[in-house]
């Protein structure tokens, strides 16, 4: 007997008893669909989180503060009873926070490391759209590193570090308040930005006089987000405008101090790099480091849905036993017949073999079909509810590769669940079959 | 004439010590080509048995079977069932057939076993339907048949292998007499027609005396083995006429070469 002629009497011999074969199926279905969907959300979820991820400092991407500042700040969130050992601070304790230009220097001769940035905080009081008298009080400008940081933006670029031109990257809600029409109305726009100087905000009695302007050209827009990398993002120029505005005649030793720096170096020396930067006496840390756990809370989630999955799958294989073993039971004489007609036990092991693998292939086939419209039907109302700020969040996500294994699995465990049955019918003796009543 | 099936000492007891049973003793039967052996006995004398052993479907306890001149245990698995698919034909009183599925489906199953293509199986199943006047039911369930429509059913299903034997298991058993009796008459039209040799297992004397010799068996011995049917004078003449074609076509060969 071919393999395709079994293949085919195996599947018009599963739909001989319709009802029996639906409840299998329908069996092994809840279990695929519960996997398909959980592994898309997986992916979904997780896509965003790299993203997202990207957006605050792919591979390589360092952000870095002096040990003390770090020692300060663990010290802070460590509770009383922890004791640390005391490191002496090279000056006075406010000095030893900030970076030091010679801690610079030294960084940069660190092998791998290819940039090193100092970030100086930036605080614009409001912001303006060109030829409006609109203002909006700035709450968030944070600086776009250079290196390997994404932006997830809705239109437009992110903000370029390597260039001269001041050039910022709005969130949505700036695009609405600023009275742009849509996100990609507002790219290549200008944008009024107003510095209080330090110094001149001290001695004038009027506050709107002490305020200097420095206008940005928008390149993008980007994407709501769930992290904490949110806000308005300046290019390494425009934040060195505004600093150099707030500071503009402060005596030279209180100017140029920063705590942060970010640093992008070679993703595969960057154990050795972060020691060496301990040496000099600063702390880096990648973004993993920080948000990793993230990750780790969603997938220990998904893995219970997963569970959930197994179980119903496992419930599923018990039906497939049961009613391949009804099957055989009901074509006893028709096994014993085609035994007499010299097919062989292996044969007949296979086409038992064949039905619960297509017991497992249709109930699968049927999940998948099912997960994605239900799948893209859900996503679709999320968006349209809770997601609707985070239109580039997709919540669930659909791989075939990935759906193409879960179908392969499934239908392995199928063929193991039918072993039993199927050998069961292998070894029946052609004549007790045929006698069978 | 050539034996087909060489019985030699068969044994076969079921079970084990105190419920040992021997449902056959002593049984040598030949069989030669283009025969039609009617097996005789009452229930439980072990015809069936019999019957089973000679069609390689179950292993005799003790003694030989060779088909063909070769003996059965030296046959492979493998061999045994091509033996079976290619070599023989199967005639049940329960029909065994699948009643879900069409009777085109239903005769094309030992080709479907032997591995021939679609298109191919299908031709010879339809011929194998004409043989038995049923062409037109091919594409009908099979359940929708009367009971001497699946028998005819179940005969295109045996020949359509285009067996050497045909083994008929109560093939009347089933039907009432007047389709038994076309039955019958299809089944020794096959053997006086195409040669098949043709053995059948009965407790019916009618249709045991159609055929050329009956072996009765009782409590799983032979009691009786002979010839009871001398060809008609009709049958006889057409006999002549078919050795006298065959031997002026062997002329014919042999003026040739």
């Amino acid at each position: 007997m071919k393999i395709s002629d079994i293949i085919a009497s195996a599947n018009s011999n599963l739909f001989r008893n319709k009802t029996r074969t639906f409840l299998t199926i329908l069996a092994v279905f809840i279990g695929s669909f519960t996997i398909i969907l959980n592994s898309a959300i997986n992916t979904g979820v997780n896509d965003y989180i790299d993203k997202q991820l990207e957006a605050a400092g792919g591979e390589g991407y360092l952000e870095i503060m002096t040990n003390e500042a770090v020692d300060t700040i663990s010290s802070m969130l460590q509770s009383s009873s922890e004791v640390r050992e005391y490191r002496e601070a090279s000056g006075s304790d406010q000095k030893s926070t900030y970076i030091t230009d010679e801690q610079i220097k030294k960084a940069r001769k660190v092998p791998g490391l290819e940039s090193i940035d100092l970030i100086y905080s930036a605080n614009p009081e409001y912001i303006k759209a060109e030829g409006s008298d609109k203002k909006f009080a700035v709450t968030n400008l944070n600086l776009m590193p250079r290196g390997n940081v994404n932006l997830d933006t809705t239109a437009g670029r992110k903000p370029d570090a390597n260039t001269d031109k001041l050039e910022v990257a709005l969130t949505q809600a700036y695009v609405k308040a600023l009275g742009f029409a849509s996100d990609e109305d507002a790219i290549g726009k200008t944008v009024t930005f107003a510095v209080p100087n330090t110094v001149e905000c001290y001695m004038v009695s009027s506050h709107a006089d002490c305020l200097k302007l420095v206008d940005a050209k928008v390149v993008g827009v980007q994407a709501p987000s769930i992290m904490a990398a949110g806000g308005m993002r300046a290019n390494l120029a425009l934040n060195q405008k505004i600093y150099d505005l707030a500071t503009a005649g402060m005596p030279d030793e209180a100017k140029n101090h920063a705590y942060q720096a970010t640093a992008q170096v070679d993703p595969a020396k960057i154990d050795d790099i972060k020691k060496e930067l301990e040496k000099i006496g600063l702390s880096a840390m990648t973004i993993d480091d920080e948000v990793g756990m993230i990750k780790v809370f969603f997938d220990a989630i998904l893995v219970v849905f997963n569970i959930f999955g197994g179980i119903a799958l496992l419930a599923a294989s018990i039906g497939i036993i049961n009613t391949l073993f009804m099957s055989v039971q009901e074509r006893t004489r028709e096994i014993g017949l085609m035994k007499a007609m010299g097919m062989s036990s292996g044969k007949i092991f296979f086409s038992f073999s064949c039905e619960a693998i297509l017991l497992g292939f249709w109930g699968s086939v049927v999940g998948v079909i099912f997960s994605v419209i239900i799948g893209n039907i859900g996503d679709k109302i999320a968006h349209e509810s809770f997601l609707k700020d985070f239109p580039t969040f997709e919540l669930v996500k659909f791989d075939p590769l990935n759906m193409l294994i879960i179908v392969l699995v499934i239908m392995f465990i199928a063929f193991l669940a039918g072993t039993l049955p199927a050998h069961r019918a292998a070894k029946k003796d052609p004549i007790d079959a045929l006698r069978y009543e | 004439m050539e034996k087909v099936i060489e019985a030699k000492n068969l044994r076969k007891v079921y079970g084990k010590k105190s419920a040992e049973f021997t449902a056959l003793r002593d049984i040598n039967l030949d069989i030669y080509e283009g025969e039609s052996v009617a097996i005789v006995g009452k229930s439980g004398s072990g015809k069936s048995t019999l019957m089973h052993l000679l069609a390689l479907l179950d292993t005799p306890t003790s003694g030989t079977i060779k088909i063909d001149g070769e003996e059965s245990t030296k046959l492979s698995k493998k061999q045994l069932n091509k033996l079976r698919n290619s070599q023989f034909g199967f005639v049940f009183q329960q029909f065994f057939m699948n009643p879900k599925d069409t009777v085109l489906n239903n005769v094309m199953l030992p080709l479907k076993i032997a591995g021939i293509s679609r298109r191919k199986r299908k031709q010879i199943a339809l011929d194998a339907l004409k043989i038995v006047d049923l062409e037109s039911k091919a594409k009908n369930k099979a359940t929708d048949l009367s009971g001497g429509q699946k028998q005819r059913v179940c005969i295109a299903r045996a020949i359509v292998n285009n067996p050497k034997i045909i083994f008929a298991d109560e093939p009347t058993g089933n039907l009432d007499s007047a389709t038994g009796d076309k039955i019958t008459d299809l089944l020794f039209d096959l053997n006086k027609k195409q040669g098949v040799t043709l053995i059948i297992v009965t407790h019916d004397e009618d249709l045991a005396k159609l055929c050329q010799r009956i072996v009765r068996i009782s409590d799983g011995k032979i009691i009786a083995d002979a010839s009871v049917r001398k060809d008609t004078a009709k049958e006889a003449m057409k006999r002549l006429e078919k050795e006298a074609a065959r031997v002026k076509k062997a002329n014919e060969k042999e003026a040739k070469s």
